[in-house]
């Protein structure tokens, strides 16, 4: 079982689990530096200075016909739409929909996830007979399940959450399972020595444990159930980001393919923050270095 | 069983403890006979790979013995052991409870409500860490670490202390201080201890009986050694007194022995699984 496939959580494998306390002193711990820490006034200029560069590029090169702003809009006219979308407020239902979706998926695929690998990870009889189902599902493209869903759930948001479900569900559950499993066993026998029965033990070691294993693959879990909504929306419905995406795009209007990215691109960067915030307050025993995002 | 003063704290019948790995089993420890008297300390002591740990589990209740009994105050042990207080090796505390609810944490799981905090606040400041009740384990140092799994531990108030190699990876001073302090808690608590470790110098400084495993796998007791230095102890001085080396010496020459037979058997690439069919 412990061949369990990582599925979705590639990016993540940087991260090591943090639930054998480092034996490190109390001193100075602000060393943060690079990409984890605050940024520095030289890459931030630089990080803008990128950005003026390829936002006025792209402008330049529409304007002048280097770029076709018929397939490659421009940053004026997306701006433009923006503007639009915001004045009018028609962009407030469909970011609210997606969003909704996403939190459905989010925390339906979340608490299943965390459910089943508890269950698995303390089950071992029950993990080995279901690993190779596990495995099947993960290796399915999910994509293809989205037709299906389609035909069980309607073109409401349903659909879009039991999609946006199958993607989080197995990034949690794998970071669930794999943080169980990881538990220091030293810590499980010093809990059950103190007097510590099996709930116990669940709230006080196990679940505290993989926290740090969920809370590093939330980033990634998020954006798949934002991804899940999306894509639901795109394949059929009335309604959300992906359906103002697919109507722009069956009009050959790309100035709205390209305000809806952005909006959606906005979003996304201020849920990771909030999720930054939450992380870091939540994880606040771990030495500043052991944590994955700054 | 005779209940009362008379019977042993703890008592050993012929335990073996045997692994059952891959690569076949693995006999820790085999037929080992050890009597330890209530209120008494107690060290075990052996060369690397001889099963101390082991002993301590099955008294502890953590693992079963393959054969033989393990008796607490005359009754047999079943299940783990509720009179024990365990201390580890390695690191034991939770990394997400700051100082104070580590310590409190036995009592939190027994479902003590009333003075909870009011009486782990006293045993922080009774192993010297007032002031870092709300520090995590992160941040600090190992000796903090040590002192706070101690009081963890002492505060459920266990008739039994097992202690394995508790002070093993502190530098020399700390742990000097480290094992002053224990002996001045543990004097007149009337709690048996069972230390185990590989260094005879604190076996011997701290113990009324050192008890001498033979070199692993398979190990068996070789010879128990009382230890009749005066009480109570000054450790930092106690290790220049001239009973001190005639009892040192005395348990050296025989330890010697089994060290250098686990050296040999190392170096002969036995010390392995191989040595062991006859696991029962």
């Amino acid at each position: 079982m412990s061949a369990l496939p990582t599925g979705p959580r590639a990016p993540e494998l940087s991260k090591t689990p943090a639930d054998t306390a480092p034996s490190r002193s109390a001193g100075p711990r602000r060393r943060r530096t690079g990409w984890t820490g605050r940024v520095r006034p030289a890459v931030l200029t630089a990080q803008l200075g990128l950005a003026v560069l390829l936002v006025a590029g792209w402008e330049v090169g529409s304007r002048t016909g280097v770029v076709d702003p018929f397939f490659f809009s421009s940053p004026t006219a997306v701006a433009g739409r923006i503007g639009q979308w915001l004045g009018s407020g028609e962009i407030a239902g469909h970011l609210l929909t997606t969003l909704l979706e996403a939190a459905l998926a989010l925390v339906i695929g979340g608490v299943l996830g965390l459910g089943i690998g508890f269950l698995l990870a303390r089950a071992r009889t029950l993990a080995a007979v279901l690993d190779p189902y596990i495995k099947v599902l993960n290796a399915l493209p999910r994509v293809v399940l989205a037709p299906i869903f389609l035909l069980w759930f309607g073109l409401g948001i349903w659909s879009k959450v039991a999609f946006g479900v199958t993607l989080v569900f197995f990034i949690v559950f794998f970071n669930t399972y794999q943080g169980v499993r990881e538990v220091d066993r030293v810590l499980v026998d010093n809990a059950r020595m103190l007097g510590a029965k099996e709930s116990q033990l669940i709230r006080h070691v196990l679940l505290p444990s993989a926290m740090s294993w969920i809370f590093s693959s939330l980033h990634t879990s998020v954006g798949f159930a934002i991804v899940g909504a999306v894509v639901g929306e795109y394949l059929g419905a009335s309604e959300g980001m992906g359906y103002l995406i697919a109507q722009a795009e069956g009009t050959f209007d790309t100035t709205g393919v390209f305000a809806g990215m952005v909006v959606l691109s906005v979003v996304v960067v201020a849920i990771d923050l909030l999720v930054n915030r939450v992380e870091r307050r939540l994880l606040r025993w771990q030495p500043a270095r052991e944590r994955t995002h700054g | 069983m005779a209940d009362g003063d008379d019977s042993a704290a703890v008592e050993l019948r012929g335990v073996t403890m045997t692994y059952h790995g891959a690569e076949g089993d693995y006999t820790a420890v085999r037929e080992v006979d050890l009597t330890v008297a209530p209120g008494r300390f107690v060290s075990v002591v052996g060369p690397t790979g001889c099963g101390k740990s082991t002993v301590l589990n099955a008294v502890a209740g953590l693992r079963e013995p393959s054969a033989g009994q393990v008796l607490i105050g005359g009754e047999p042990l079943r299940g783990l052991n509720r009179r024990a207080g365990y201390m580890f090796q390695q690191d034991a505390l939770l990394p997400w409870k700051t100082v104070v609810q580590n310590v409190a944490f036995g009592l939190e799981l027994s479902g003590v409500e009333a003075e909870r905090l009011a009486r782990a606040h006293e045993w922080v400041v009774r192993v010297g860490l007032a002031g870092f009740e709300n520090a995590y384990p992160h941040q600090l140092s190992g000796g903090m670490r040590k002192r706070t799994a101690v009081a963890q531990t002492w505060i459920g108030d266990p008739d039994i202390l097992l202690m394995d190699e508790p002070f093993g990876a502190l530098d020399v001073q700390t742990r000097q201080i480290m094992e002053n302090e224990l002996l001045t808690l543990w004097t007149d608590s009337g709690k048996t201890v069972l230390f185990v470790t590989h260094d005879l110098e604190e076996a011997v400084s701290l113990s009324d009986e050192v008890v001498l495993l033979s070199a692993g796998p398979g190990s068996g007791v070789v010879g128990r050694y009382p230890v009749d230095l005066p009480r109570p102890r000054d450790l930092l001085d106690i290790r220049t007194t001239p009973r001190f080396t005639e009892l040192y010496g005395a348990i050296w020459a025989d330890l010697r022995n089994e060290v250098m037979r686990t050296y040999e058997r190392a170096s002969h690439g036995t010390a392995g699984a191989g040595a062991v069919q006859d696991a029962g």
